[in-house]
């Protein structure tokens, strides 16, 4: 009877789990191994040729270009999950600790409804040389000419994304801040902590994993992205999530763009890595032991 | 009290909105005693605490800490420390780092630290622990290092919040004599707050009973439990038969009292003929005897009644007695030769004129 209802449990879990798990083997899971076999095959005018060949890798790695696009797609990502980080951290800690409901929260959440592309154009409108910004400086004669800086580069580019990743990154840091209970705050109060020592010393290792993971997944979705940074990056705000599009879209160099995917996966992974061991290595972590 | 109080609460009310929650509470607390906090559910204890702690700003009235007005201050500067009623300890922390949180900030030399931390685990019985992550303890060894992170910074006051609720009721005993033990060699003030009438028994000084928001009355354990002062406390310390009637002459030092199966006699004065009072008669403080034996005997203080029901309790034997006024409780510690009452037997429950306690409200 026992080993029955063990039996049950299994299957009903199997069950719950076995939707989400065919949705990813038929949308993620196949479809990125067959990128991964035709990362290996060869391209002439539009066709595709079968082929074991790892041409498309040695090509993207032995191009400067490559590697300038991808700096500047990880720079993007870099400074985007920067700013967002910082930016939603203390509303994080605001709507976890101050407010009851949830009010805020919603309220930052709702202006995800809006299109992506909506927000691109809006930036646009504001950042341009007819734009809300250059008029009102013109206007204040703080400058006599329209910045071009503003509009078409790093700079439109990582603005635009951290208002795009924003609500994301607060949702992410917002769940890990949840898991830091008052009651742990008031218990390193009460043993003489002040504010600051509160925060570096119970919060910010109580919910680190949430950090970093936050810090990471607004990394990897600005520096993959390719949209923002071609509306709004201009000449130098050319990426390899830019690149790749192109080879699917323009060029038809399907492997050409595979192989660059799977190059620029390989330099995510990397980057978490490295990102986790200098953390580590910063003594930043958490689960050390402070005495002998 | 010939040392001066650490405690002082002077007209402390607390409202949230326009709820009030504590209403002026005035309390003196001695140097190095226990003193509980006693009540039901939602009568206040948490709350006066965290304010004595810091962590709730009363709306009226002022909390003195060694004759200091703290009443501004916030709790990080406060010479109190609070073992929660989860705990609280950092998972992120080991034992020994979570003892030493306290000790850390105060900038202590690493040397100081680790002798005091030793001494601390040691005190409670936890010297093996130090490097045991939080997650690899059990409910009691969690609760001790709870009780050595807080007594580790020498507070003036301990603040416990119903620190045994979670622990099943084998340890809970073994934690109190612990906890008494512990308070022995510091000599901490301990304020400890529970709504475990045998806890606060146990464990007190002075219990500080409270109902409502308000403090119904403050004693220590025994004279809570002989001399209740309302029919609230008489209730909820202890087991106690309840037998109300109307005041209907006084002479002396005696009241009459009718509980509506005869007079009652009781050792008080200055009650009103013609009010409604409560008699409280303790289940021990009663004389079990078969009707027949002892029938026109006496003329006060008995009622007769069928035994309904006979309750063994261990080392007690607790017999309920229908009656046409209440169900009356008696209680005898377990005969060695067997008892000679059983269900069904008419007996009559009597008591004498000082046992009973009158109340009026
Ligand atoms: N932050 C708050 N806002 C509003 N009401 C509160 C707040 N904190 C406590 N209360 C109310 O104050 C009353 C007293 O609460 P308190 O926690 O002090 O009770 P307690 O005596 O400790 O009860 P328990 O034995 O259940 O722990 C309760 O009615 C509670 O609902
Ligand atoms: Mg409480």
């Amino acid at each position: 009877m026992a080993a029955d209802a063990v039996d049950r449990k299994k299957i009903v879990g199997a069950a719950l789990a076995a939707p989400t798990f065919l949705f990813l083997l038929v949308f993620f899971l196949i479809p990125t191994g067959l990128l991964f076999v035709y990362s290996f095959w060869l391209a002439k005018s539009f066709a595709l040729i079968p082929a074991l060949s790892l041409d498309n890798y040695t090509r993207a790695l032995s191009s400067w270009g490559f590697y300038a696009l991808t700096l500047s797609g990880l720079k993007n990502g870099f400074w985007t999950a920067a700013f967002s980080v910082v930016l939603s951290f203390p509303a994080a800690y605001y709507i976890v600790y101050r407010t009851r409901g949830n009010l805020l929260f919603y309220i930052i959440l709702v202006s995800w409804f809006s299109s992506y592309l909506v927000r691109i154009y809006a930036w646009r409108v504001i950042l341009g040389s007819n734009g809300l910004i250059n008029t009102t400086l013109i206007q204040l004669g703080l400058i006599s000419q329209p910045l071009e800086i503003l509009l078409f580069s790093p700079f439109a580019t990582i603005l635009t994304l951290v208002h795009i990743m924003l609500p994301f990154t607060l949702l992410l840091l917002v769940s890990s801040l949840r898991d830091v209970k008052a009651e742990y705050i008031e218990a390193a109060k009460d043993l003489g902590a002040s504010q600051f020592e509160v925060f570096r010393k119970v919060i910010l290792p109580m919910s680190y994993k949430g950090l970093v993971g936050a810090f990471m997944f607004t990394f990897v979705l600005a520096a993959g992205d390719y949209v923002t940074p071609q509306f709004l990056g201009g000449r130098d705000g050319m990426t390899t999530g830019i690149m790749i599009s192109n080879q699917f879209r323009s060029s038809g160099n399907w492997p050409f763009g595979a192989a660059m995917a799977f190059l620029l996966l390989a330099t995510f992974l990397v980057v978490y890595f490295l990102f986790v061991q200098l953390l580590n290595l910063l003594k930043l972590a958490p689960g050390r032991r402070f005495h002998d | 009290m010939t040392t001066p109080p650490i405690v002082e609460l002077y007209g402390v009310t607390k409202s949230f909105g326009a709820f009030t929650v504590l209403n002026d509470i005035d309390l003196k607390i001695a140097d190095g005693e226990i003193l509980t906090l006693l009540g039901p559910s939602g009568c206040g204890k948490t709350t006066l605490m965290r304010i004595v702690a810091g962590f709730e700003q009363s709306t009226h009235g002022r909390v003195l800490l060694r004759g200091v007005d703290v009443s501004n201050q916030p709790p990080e500067r406060r010479p109190v420390n609070m073992v929660f009623q989860r705990y609280a300890l950092f998972p992120h922390l080991d034992v020994f780092d979570n003892v030493a949180f306290g000790l850390r900030l105060k900038k202590k030399s690493k040397s100081e630290i680790k002798k005091t931390v030793t001494h601390m685990l040691e005190l409670v019985q936890l010297g093996e622990y130090a490097n045991r992550w939080i997650t690899e303890l059990s409910g009691g060894q969690a609760q001790r290092v709870a009780l050595a992170r807080a007594l580790v910074n020498e507070p003036s006051v301990l603040l416990l919040d119903e620190p045994l609720a979670a622990l099943d009721l084998k340890i809970r005993h073994h934690m109190l004599a612990e906890l008494k033990r512990i308070h022995v060699e510091t000599g901490t003030t301990f304020i400890y707050v529970t709504h475990d009438q045998d806890e606060a028994t146990i464990l007190s000084d002075r219990i500080v009973l409270m109902n409502k928001g308000a403090i119904e009355q403050i004693g220590t354990p025994e004279e809570m439990y002989a001399r209740p002062q309302s029919l609230f406390c008489a209730k909820f310390l202890g087991e106690t038969n309840i037998l109300s009637g109307s005041v209907i002459s006084a002479e002396g030092d005696t009241t009459y009292v009718d509980i509506g199966a005869g007079a009652a006699k009781v050792a008080m004065n200055g009650v009103p003929v013609g009010s409604q009072v409560s008699l409280a008669v303790r289940p021990e403080a009663i004389r079990l005897d078969k009707v027949r034996e002892v029938a026109g005997k006496e003329n006060f203080n008995f009622v007769d009644g069928v035994i309904q029901d006979v309750v063994f309790m261990g080392s007690r034997v607790v017999y309920n007695i229908r009656t046409p006024i209440n169900l009356i409780k008696y209680q005898e510690t377990r005969p060695v030769h067997g008892i000679s009452l059983e269900r069904g037997d008419e007996v009559r429950a009597s008591w004498a004129a000082d046992a009973a306690v009158l109340l009026t409200h």
